[in-house]
């Protein structure tokens, strides 16, 4: 009996002595690794927004594991499809920190899903640097006034497309508006934020026309036809991503370029939008008519950390970096920044950590808004060209805005939604 | 006058756009009694053939269409043979999981080819202008779906009508055990049909790549159009689809004129006004 027990013991000590030696050795963080969880669409018309979140993710962290990692810990990420549904970004969120251990999350590109992930980051308690979604209501509602402070944006909220109204107000010749806009509630709150600031310039402006097409929508030419049947001079778009694309090839062929004086489209400077117009501009399809902005445009501003982000990324996916890219890898270079500062990976430490950070980023000066935890930075709009260094087209003629003239500023006022 | 009329018409190139692809699954129920929820998925897979063929080969974006519709008759053919024809005796309930099933399949197998990016290629240099009608430029493009849409169905009416082939699909749609007594090979009767069907969808798919871009998934946004026309017409029933598209496309156009803010409740009213009025569809089977 004996014989039997001795050597058990002796291999089950020696089997508890080398899992102690192979144990997860931990960072100056009290962790192995740093883990970020990053949520996109990335399947339907909307997907290259998920894919670009996924490749600004995924070359931020290894330039930094390349550097030594977050105060010596190495980041790892894992990237899920939200495929822009609230309850599967629910869900993946649950997922990513309770199930794989996540310690920072990153990521969505649906204002639905930003909502519903909202509350349940409270409950979660990790902090989520939101770099697409563009609902006013994630910052104004959820953090300002219910004060869920594990909500960071990142990217340029809703407000970004009144810039049409700074752009176009010198323009007398553009006095009839009508919008194309995506029926849901980023097409109003763009369209009433353009309104908002157009009437203050220009009394003399009419909006005469509106057609809201529904997400997802394939066939937008009754759309184009009915909201061209009230001539307007000027069209303000909002459908976005492939829709984006669809909208303008539909609109080339019912000649609308060779009666409008300017199309707005509010996130035509996004590289997938370039893209799928790229042989229109180059063509001059658009007559010089074709006007967009973005939450970034990778050929501005002109500084060495722009030009040296956009020439890694191109290298590294073969692809120009559209805005959700940039704001995903800005956001984890912020993480790097506020967790230096902290110390920590507390939520409530980290947070604080962001109070009053000021950050160079590819972008430009990115400034964190304490009130509504939203970072603040220009993004510039322009005309859509056709630029011989760059294999897609451009946003050219680029002016700048100081955003402390067309974003909102707290105390927010509530914005009218209505049709 | 003039802006009535030309919405009128854009509402019916739409019109005949959801006409191919509502016939297709039409077809397939009236015959078979499948209701094919893969219909808006060999949608999608007829755009991703088209787009390969026409946007990355190079092949003229006709031969594209064709090819793209041959090949997604294949695979109808199939998914019938393979799948489907154990299923005919059992619960409907069967059938519908399957073709669910396949929704699943194909959209991940094409995002495993294609990738999850949307793809768009150039429109064709035949269809990019415009016709001035009602004193408006009128897309060329939409020109030519309204003449495939009325060719696609003059060549449906010709071949259920008057050929020897129609006649026993609708022998076989009527009564399944006499016509098999009769001697009509009902399983291949169902695997043409199914074939005839999965065309149409790969056509509807392949004639948008030029101004729809191709992507995983929308298939689904198509599928919810196609099933609501089918329910207006009367299920089964090829004249009621191509009424029931006729109204849902002509009808949704003015809507867009007239009340852009009720355009996401808009077609779910024509098909309940429609039911309430006549609950076995336009036409009933």
């Amino acid at each position: 009996m004996r014989a039997v027990w001795v050597p058990l013991v002796v291999v089950s000590l020696l089997g508890l002595a080398s899992w102690g030696a192979a144990g997860p050795a931990t960072c100056p963080l009290g962790v192995p690794v740093m883990r970020l969880g990053v949520q996109g669409a990335a399947s339907g018309a909307h997907a290259d927004y998920g894919r670009q979140i996924e490749m600004g993710a995924q070359l931020a962290i290894e330039e930094i594991n390349a550097a030594g990692g977050i105060l010596g810990c190495r980041l790892e990420m894992r990237f899920m499809d939200e495929e822009l549904r609230p309850a599967t970004a629910v869900r993946n969120a649950r997922f990513l920190v309770t199930e794989w251990g996540a310690h920072f999350l990153y990521g969505v590109d649906s204002s639905g899903s930003a909502m519903a992930l909202g509350p349940v980051l409270r409950e979660l308690d990790r902090v989520h640097f939101f770099t697409h979604a563009a609902t006013h209501r994630l910052t104004e509602e959820l953090v300002a006034q219910q004060g869920i402070r594990q909500i960071v944006r990142v990217s340029a909220p809703v407000y970004q497309d009144a810039v049409a109204a700074w752009l176009f107000r010198d323009m007398r010749n553009v006095r009839r508006w009508a919008t194309i806009g995506a029926d849901y509630e980023y097409g109003y709150a763009a369209w009433a934020l353009f309104r908002e600031q157009m009437r203050r310039f220009r009394p003399d402006v009419q909006f005469v026309g509106a057609a809201w097409a529904p997400f997802l929508t394939q066939d937008f030419s009754s759309h184009i036809a009915a909201v061209m049947a009230t001539n307007p001079d000027g069209i303000f778009a909002t459908p976005w991503a492939g829709e984006a694309v669809t909208l303008l090839r539909q609109a080339l062929l019912q000649g609308v370029f060779d009666r409008v004086q300017v199309w707005f489209q509010a996130m035509g400077g996004s590289v997938d939008v370039l893209e799928g117009i790229a042989q229109e501009v180059r063509e001059g399809r658009f007559r010089g008519k074709l006007y967009a902005t973005a939450r970034y445009i990778h050929n501005w501003p002109n500084t060495e950390q722009n030009r040296s982000f956009v020439s890694r990324f191109a290298k590294r996916w073969n692809r120009m970096p559209n805005y959700s890219a940039e704001t995903t890898y800005s956001a984890v270079y912020i993480t790097k920044a506020a967790v230096e500062r902290a110390r920590s990976l507390r939520t409530d430490r980290v947070v604080d950590a962001l109070r009053g950070l000021r950050i160079e980023t590819p972008a430009g000066v990115r400034v964190f808004r304490a009130e509504d935890q939203q970072f603040v930075y220009a993004v510039p709009a322009g005309k859509v060209v056709a630029d011989p260094r760059y294999p897609i087209p451009v946003l050219g003629e680029l002016k700048v805005f100081d955003p402390r003239e067309y974003w909102r500023w707290p105390p927010f006022q509530p914005l009218d939604l209505s049709k | 006058m003039e802006v009535l009329a030309y919405q009128g018409l854009i509402g019916l190139s739409s019109a005949m756009y959801l006409w191919l692809i509502s016939a297709g699954l039409t077809i397939i129920f009236g015959v078979l009694g499948v209701l094919n929820f893969a219909h808006g998925s060999l949608f999608m897979l007829g755009g991703y053939l088209a787009y390969t063929l026409y946007g990355l080969v190079g092949l003229p974006f006709s031969v594209s269409v064709l090819g793209s519709m041959a090949a997604v008759a294949l695979l109808g053919a199939a998914m019938e043979r393979g799948f489907l024809r154990p299923l005919y005796g059992l619960d409907p309930s069967y059938q519908l999981l399957l073709t669910f099933g396949f929704v699943l399949l194909l959209d991940d197998a094409v995002k495993l080819v294609w990738g999850g990016v949307f793809r768009i290629p150039p429109i064709p240099r035949w269809l990019d202008g415009a016709v001035v009608v009602f004193g408006r430029p009128f897309p060329l493009y939409n020109v030519f779906l309204i003449a495939v849409g009325l060719v696609v169905g003059l060549g449906l009416w010709g071949l259920f009508d008057r050929t020897w082939w129609g006649r026993s699909v609708r022998a076989t749609a009527a009564d399944r055990e006499m016509a098999a007594a009769l001697g009509i090979p009902t399983p291949r009767v169902f695997s043409s049909v199914f074939m005839l069907g999965s065309a149409l969808a790969a056509l509807g798919g392949a004639l948008g790549t030029p101004v729809r871009p191709v992507a995983p998934g929308i298939g689904a946004a198509m599928i919810v159009q196609a099933f609501i026309i089918t329910v207006i017409g009367g299920l089964g029933n090829l004249r009621g689809a191509f009424a029931g598209s006729l109204l849902v496309g002509v009808l949704s156009s003015y809507g867009t004129l007239w009340f852009p803010e009720f355009e996401l409740f808009f077609v779910f009213a024509i098909m309940a006004v429609v039911l309430l009025v006549r609950p076995q569809g336009l036409f009933a089977s």
